[in-house]
């Protein structure tokens, strides 16, 4: 039961590690996907608790998990994934300007070069 | 089509504007492109103020329309509410967004793209408004984020990418922590509707108040950053300063504001939650006077504006924090919010119009250094301006902003400053007003006659002084003007939409009585004075050495920590 | 790393950890109202089996059109960032999606197992897509799975030999998309004009509620979320199939 939520945790905490103190920003968009991923778990983790079978209505069906989890989730996902394509495509464009993919040295180009 | 219907129109309209036009931009050549655009836009963004206005007098008999999306059941839909607030938020949003789009036509991005995304980032501003429930108020605001981090990155200049990446890096995972408290919320209610949670955080046990009271702070503090009160406030600078013009105008004009004021719905979710308003106001308070101080140090004129855009919303969540802390039914709670809200709205005008006359001023002298410009008028002369329009709508923006009459500027920093009367807060926000007329004075400069003889500057092929420009400029500074002329009826009008109990009838009488016009003297001396301490020798080392301060990606997330840790502790002491 | 912004760092992670830790760790047990409201009444209200495909395109379609925003608005802004990445001044008024055949040098990687699976491949993975997306009411799936299933198969095509199709042209699935955007703001309107509301369903006041409004809006949902994911991914490839 809790060892569940500590790993989630855990995996929360290693994406936002990866956002805030690694410098490369590939690694900062896998570090948002990480943060992302460990919500909808959690949440389809938790929700599932109050029943067992698939909340899919049909004969002999009785104990559906929660379902409202999942719906929200299926919005979070594909939020989540247009916000990183966003994210990849900006940082394609960084590189190209610069010719770096770290945060630190992207940041002193472009101001030298203004 | 009954009152609900016309009440969602604000959503409905925009996107199928914006709809239209990607149609049309998908299948047709340019002319029917152009016509498609002219076509969303006037049912976008011209219908719905025009509805809005209308359903106006069944909000005073009812009070509010709410209504569920689809007809469903409340305990399971997506509930709405229509109110006042709303009304205000979306005139605030047409007000800006319409001279802006007009300006954009020919100068700033012109492509049906940016059309498109305008109407659909006013449709997710209605919903804001709008919404009763807790995951809509979360798929709203991150459209609007959404539309935001691509308007920024438009220009695809290297700058305004890397000032993309990081306001979508820190506004995306600050989201992630929203998504934790309403799911730390849903378990313990078991509802998204913000009538079914009040109903279900009423009867809770102590150690579950605290775990709500953890979820509340999660979820307020992402919203405050998007209001870029300090220490949130780190991204605003990059942002606003480095995005095209238009887009700078609509940001900071628009888009800082609707989250604070969605806010309030959120805020009285539970009686623990207006412990929150103190400490937001003092944030907010601070924030004034620091982001004056660095706005007096910048050089860049864009970065200038973007800090004074942090100050002046550091006002207006020092009214809010305050108004949220003496409770909304009070006298002194119903005045503070409606001197907020007519802050909010003056400022996003007179911002709005500061961003694009220094924009265009910047463009065509091809110089943002405050101190090296000089006779940026010759220069705009120079290439065509026949009027000398531009200046005399930045004068008009800049007298707004350091609150002299009659401009809108100086009837709502009055009000501000008269309902927080007493006490430190007023005492520091009028030094913070001194600080702005003083850095503002020192932006003046550029329209100096020019010492130097003049150089000749590469023109662009775009011709620079069409008349959409001075029609956008013109309307923003009309704006400006009118809203401060019929002042004392716009207060009224606020108080009314607010709920009404208490008629807010503040008149010219109290604007231009003998002490207020006293304090407006007593800060402009006070502003020339700090000028003349900046422009010194010992001064300029000082401002010099607070400009030299930069900040790295990092310490956003430091801020965001600062900023949860605060308000826990701040609230667990009770 | 100096040791200042180490520790800053420490200190973010430290604060935000400790933050978040009641609300993960917090034992009330999970509400089950929705679920015990949503049995009883989801077929009768949506008339969809599966009550996950009735919240989300019935009860709160709206977060559904909102999502489906921020679709439209990221892919816009992906593409015209990946458009202009071989340009210096950027283009304002390109038409459509055409992408100037950005020539890639053939990688090494794509080799011919690679290319002629894929397109033999592709039109079974259309279908299993098509299929996921059209049965979304009574078994899991839907509009977003069945669309991006689509998109795969629509990039299976694309990077397959021999096949110069209609579906992989970029121009053909920008108008598709736009068409279904502008279908799916339609649909939601249409609840107007039927006095059931803004997105409710129009047929509601039919004695037993057939599932077509939720199957209508998992085929346009379908439709607008394959056709912009194909247009990306064949736009970050190369573009390689103009006519």
């Amino acid at each position: 039961m809790i060892i569940e939520r500590i790993l989630i945790f855990l995996l929360f905490i290693i994406g936002f590690a990866a956002i805030v103190a690694m410098p490369n920003i590939i690694k900062k968009i896998f570090g948002l996907n990480l943060m992302n991923a460990a919500v909808v778990l959690l949440f389809i983790l938790e929700g599932s608790r109050i029943g067992d079978q698939a909340p899919i209505l049909g004969d002999g069906v009785k104990h559906i998990v929660d379902p409202i989890p999942q719906a929200l989730m299926l919005t979070a996902i594909v939020i989540g994934v247009c916000v990183s394509a966003l994210a990849l495509a900006l940082a394609v464009r960084l590189y190209k300007a610069t010719g770096s993919l770290d945060i630190n040295v992207i940041t002193k180009r472009l101001e030298s070069e203004h | 089509m009954s009152i609900e219907t016309l009440s969602l129109a604000p959503i409905y309209l925009p996107l199928l504007g914006a709809a239209l036009i990607l149609v049309c931009k998908s299948f047709f050549p340019t002319k029917i492109r152009r016509l498609a655009e002219y076509m969303g836009t006037i049912l976008g963004l011209g219908l719905p103020p025009v509805i809005v206005l209308f359903l106006y007098p069944t909000l005073q008999q009812q009070g509010s329309i709410d209504l569920v999306i689809g007809s469903y059941a409340p305990s399971i839909g997506i509930n709405f509410s229509f109110d006042g607030l709303s009304i205000l938020m979306i005139l605030l949003a047409a007000c800006v967004t319409i001279p802006t789009w007009i300006y954009s036509r020919k100068v700033g991005p012109a492509h049906s793209n940016f059309t498109a995304l305008v109407l659909i980032q006013n449709a997710a501003i209605s919903a804001i408004s709008m919404t009763s429930d807790l995951f809509n108020l979360f798929v709203c605001l991150e459209v609007m984020g959404v539309v935001a981090y691509v308007l920024i990155a438009s220009s695809q200049k290297g700058n305004a990418v890397h000032a993309s990446f990081s306001y979508l890096m820190f506004s995306s995972s600050a989201m992630v922590f929203f998504l934790l408290g309403v799911f730390g919320l849903y378990r313990l209610t078991g509802s998204l509707s913000y009538d079914g949670i009040t109903q279900g955080l009423a009867g809770l046990g102590p150690s579950e108040q605290k775990t709500a009271l953890f979820s509340l702070v999660l979820l307020v503090v992402p919203i405050l950053l998007r209001v870029a009160v300090m220490p949130l406030s780190l991204w605003l600078i990059d942002a606003h300063s480095k995005a095209p013009h238009a887009v700078s105008a609509l940001l900071s004009g628009v888009l800082l504001k609707i989250p604070l004021f969605a806010l309030i719905r959120v805020l009285h979710l539970t009686p623990l939650a207006s412990g929150m308003g103190l400490p937001i106001s003092w944030a907010g308070t601070i924030t004034a006077l620091v982001a004056v101080l660095s706005a007096l140090a910048q050089s860049d004129a864009k970065k200038l504006l973007a800090y004074h855009s942090i100050s002046q919303i550091g006002y207006v969540v020092s009214a809010w924090g305050l108004a949220l802390h003496t409770g909304l039914e009070t006298q002194a709670g119903a005045l503070l919010l409606a001197a907020s809200l007519f802050h909010a709205f003056s400022h996003a005008l007179f911002k709005a119009l500061l961003f694009l006359s220094i924009g265009t001023t910047t463009d065509c002298s091809g110089n943002r250094d405050v101190y090296t410009l000089r006779g940026a008028n010759h220069r705009l002369r120079q290439e065509g301006e026949v009027l000398p329009l531009t200046m005399l709508c930045y004068f008009i923006a800049a007298l707004s902003i350091t609150a002299l009459p009659p401009f809108n500027g100086f009837f709502s920093k009055t009000l501000l400053t008269y309902s927080l009367k007493g006490g430190w807060q007023y005492a520091i926000l009028s030094v913070a007003g001194a600080g702005t007329v003083a850095s503002f004075m020192k932006l003046s400069r550029i329209f100096l006659p020019s010492k130097q003889p003049f150089e000749p500057i590469v023109k662009e092929s775009l011709p620079r002084f069409p008349f959409t420009l001075h029609l956008g400029l013109s309307i923003l500074a009309a704006l400006c003007v009118l809203t401060g002329i019929f002042a004392p009826n716009l207060i009224f009008f606020i108080g009314t939409l607010l709920g009404g109990a208490y008629a807010l009838d503040y008149g010219n009488q109290f604007f231009f009585s003998a002490s207020n016009l006293l304090k407006t003297l007593y800060t402009l001396f006070g502003g020339i004075a700090l000028f003349a301490l900046a422009v010194s020798k010992p001064g300029s080392k000082v401002l010099y050495r607070l400009k030299a301060m930069k900040s790295s990606f990092s310490d956003l997330f430091l801020g965001f920590a600062a900023a949860i840790a605060a308000l826990l502790l701040m609230l667990l002491q009770h | 790393m100096k040791a200042l912004t180490r520790m800053k760092i420490m200190l973010t992670i430290l604060i935000l950890g400790l933050a978040v830790l009641p609300v993960l760790l917090s034992d009330t047990p999970w509400p089950v109202q929705a679920r015990d409201y949503l049995f009883e009444t989801a077929k009768s209200d949506t008339g969809a089996d599966n009550t996950v495909s009735a919240i989300y395109l019935g009860y709160r379609a709206m977060d559904t059109l909102g999502e489906t925003l921020v679709l439209l608005v990221s892919i816009t802004g992906t593409m015209s960032i990946l458009i202009n990445l071989g340009r210096n001044k950027v283009d304002e008024e390109s038409i459509g999606f055409s992408l100037e055949p950005e020539k890639l040098p053939r990688h090494s990687l794509r080799t011919n197992l690679i290319e002629v699976v894929a397109s033999k491949l592709g039109p079974i993975v259309l279908l299993f897509g098509l299929y996921v997306m059209l049965y979304g009411h009574i078994s899991p799936g839907g509009g977003f799975q069945g669309g991006v299933i689509v998109a795969s198969g629509i990039v299976f095509l694309a990077l397959g030999t021999e096949l110069k199709t209609k579906l992989t042209n970029t121009i053909v699935l920008s108008r598709i998309e736009s068409l279904s955007f502008l279908f799916l703001v339609l649909a939601s309107i249409s609840g107007v004009f039927f006095e059931s509301g803004f997105f409710g369903n129009p047929v509601k006041s039919l004695q037993n509620i057939s599932p077509n409004f939720i199957i209508l809006l998992n085929i346009i949902i379908g439709m607008k979320v394959g056709t912009s994911i194909a247009v990306m991914c064949i736009a970050m490839m190369g573009g390689s199939h103009d006519h």
